[in-house]
């Protein structure tokens, strides 16, 4: 390692990003999912005869949510292999692999990003910039995972006022917000170089061809797929955009 | 079934399952939490980085902002279809609307139960197990092996392009695909209308204001969809991005 790694300013974001101690930390945020399944499967096949399920039927219904997380899995990999790059691989398996989606960490990561003056991949994106950016997206998805635990047993004591909040509130408040949230970030990448303006406006309209196609000749693994797909075809034409000399 | 006939014993068999599910659950999900948020926090700490506390403060509340509403929204929309459970294993596991629900459905439906019932609820809790399995090794072979390997073979050219360029290549997708899903039009003309003035006219103006801007097109678009929403017809529950 160069002493410049010392400082946080090195650019070398892989180097403390695959450190060994993330890579234990993220296997065991697999054991402990690996551990929860082995567990509620134990605990459902002796449960299964009072909830009028035989053991077969628990056999086809785990074979078949298998079969059936196949392709999003899949789907979620290629995604995941893109962002290796920035992240690193303990970190997106955590983030993106598991708890939270590619959608939510790489927008908690740019919006971490822009508050140390820097943007996701670019040129201040540092070490310190990413360890910050890994900081604070993995503190949003604990926010997420604590408001489970408080949340799912006051909502299992039939605790409904919580779901009658008022319909229209639920129905609005949280899409605004998400829509919100995304629409400022695309938004933003219109105000950079004419590569980022590009490439974002060739990932939306791959993503809104793939919809469409899905929709037109009902193919459901074109949605799965589609979010890979639009980032491959994304950066293909930032490669291209970026090597002709457009970025300066 | 003999065994269980009687409904005492079906009964305590249940709440058995509920306690057992409940509490390992909980366990789990716990240690899940703390192992993810151990990482980044070893690096802040003992990484020699030189970084401040306020700076991940500030950079936490700007996440935030964006997201606190979803924090909360997300676990009680999905409660009524995963589940006390089942609400443990896809909070830990993510992507829950393009993977578990549709593997919980298909199991619901390979078997004939319906989503509500005991039956139901065990189908849906064996098809995550499954998909949880299915993604688990996939994630661990083709990203933590493969995709390693992978990174390490393509020219380091091509990287430094595909890490400068793949936040707007993710950003541009997920906006559109995020609109098509939503079906909310009239939020969506707020909410493209809303980040362009604070993005093109409020940052530049007040300079001050582009670390918070995003969390400022939240909660603006929020209140004016709320204020600007149409009296009849309540839209559908909306879906979610986990």
């Amino acid at each position: 390692m160069t002493t410049a790694a010392t400082s946080g300013a090195s650019t070398d974001i892989l180097s403390i990003a695959n450190m060994p101690v993330l890579w234990v930390l993220a296997v065991a945020v697999f054991g402990a999912i690996i551990l929860q399944s082995v567990i509620y499967m134990r605990a459902a096949r002796k449960a299964g005869p009072a909830a009028d399920i035989s053991q077969t039927e628990l056999k086809q219904s785990f074979r078949a949510g298998a079969v059936a997380a196949i392709g999003p899995s899949l789907a979620v990999v290629l995604v995941s292999i893109a962002l290796l790059t920035l992240f690193g691989t303990p970190a997106v398996l955590v983030r993106i692999g598991l708890v939270g989606s590619a959608a939510t960490e790489s927008a908690s990561a740019s919006l971490a990003a822009t508050t140390m003056g820097a943007t996701l991949g670019g040129p201040g994106y540092n070490q310190s910039v990413f360890a910050v950016a890994f900081m604070a997206m993995s503190m949003s998805g604990a926010m997420w995972m604590i408001s489970t635990l408080i949340l799912t047993p006051i909502l299992r004591r039939g605790d409904s006022k919580l779901r009658k909040v008022n319909p229209a509130l639920m129905a609005i408040v949280p899409a605004a917000a998400l829509i919100g949230a995304f629409a400022s970030l695309g938004i933003a990448e219109l105000g950079k170089t004419p590569v980022h303006i590009i490439t974002a406006i060739v990932s939306a309209l791959a993503m809104g061809i793939c919809l469409a196609l899905a929709k037109k000749f009902a193919i459901a693994w074109l949605r799965e797929w589609g979010l890979g797909i639009s980032i491959l075809v994304g950066l293909f034409v930032a490669f291209v955009a970026h090597t002709s000399g457009l970025a300066a | 079934m003999t065994a269980l006939a009687t409904d005492t014993s079906r009964a305590a068999a249940l709440l058995q399952f509920d306690r057992t599910t409940s509490r390992w659950g909980q366990i789990t999900m716990a240690s899940a939490l703390i192992f993810s948020l151990v990482a980044p926090l070893y690096l802040v700490l003992f990484g020699d980085l030189g970084i401040t506390s306020g700076q991940v403060w500030t950079a936490f509340f700007a996440v935030a902002a964006a997201f606190f509403v979803l924090w909360f929204v997300e676990p009680i929309t999905y409660y009524p279809v995963l589940g006390p459970a089942a609400m443990y294993q896809a909070f830990m596991i993510g992507n829950i609307a393009n993977k578990l629900l549709p593997s919980a459905l298909v199991a619901q439906a390979t078997i004939g139960a319906k989503a509500g019932t005991k039956r139901g609820e065990f189908a849906a809790l064996m098809a995550i197990c499954g998909a949880a399995m299915v993604h688990v090794f996939s994630m661990l072979l083709f990203v933590g092996v493969l995709g390693t390997w992978l990174v390490s073979v393509i020219p380091a050219d091509v990287v430094d392009v595909a890490r400068l360029y793949i936040f707007p290549s993710i950003i541009g997708a997920v906006l559109v695909q995020l609109i098509v899903t939503m079906k909310q039009p009239r939020v969506t003309v707020i909410a493209v209308v809303v980040a362009a003035v604070v993005l093109f006219v409020l940052v530049p103006a007040v300079p001050a204001l582009a670390k918070p801007a995003t969390g400022i097109v939240v909660l603006l678009t929020a209140a004016l969809a709320w204020f600007l929403r149409p009296h009849k017809n309540a839209p559908a529950a909306t879906t979610l991005v986990n």
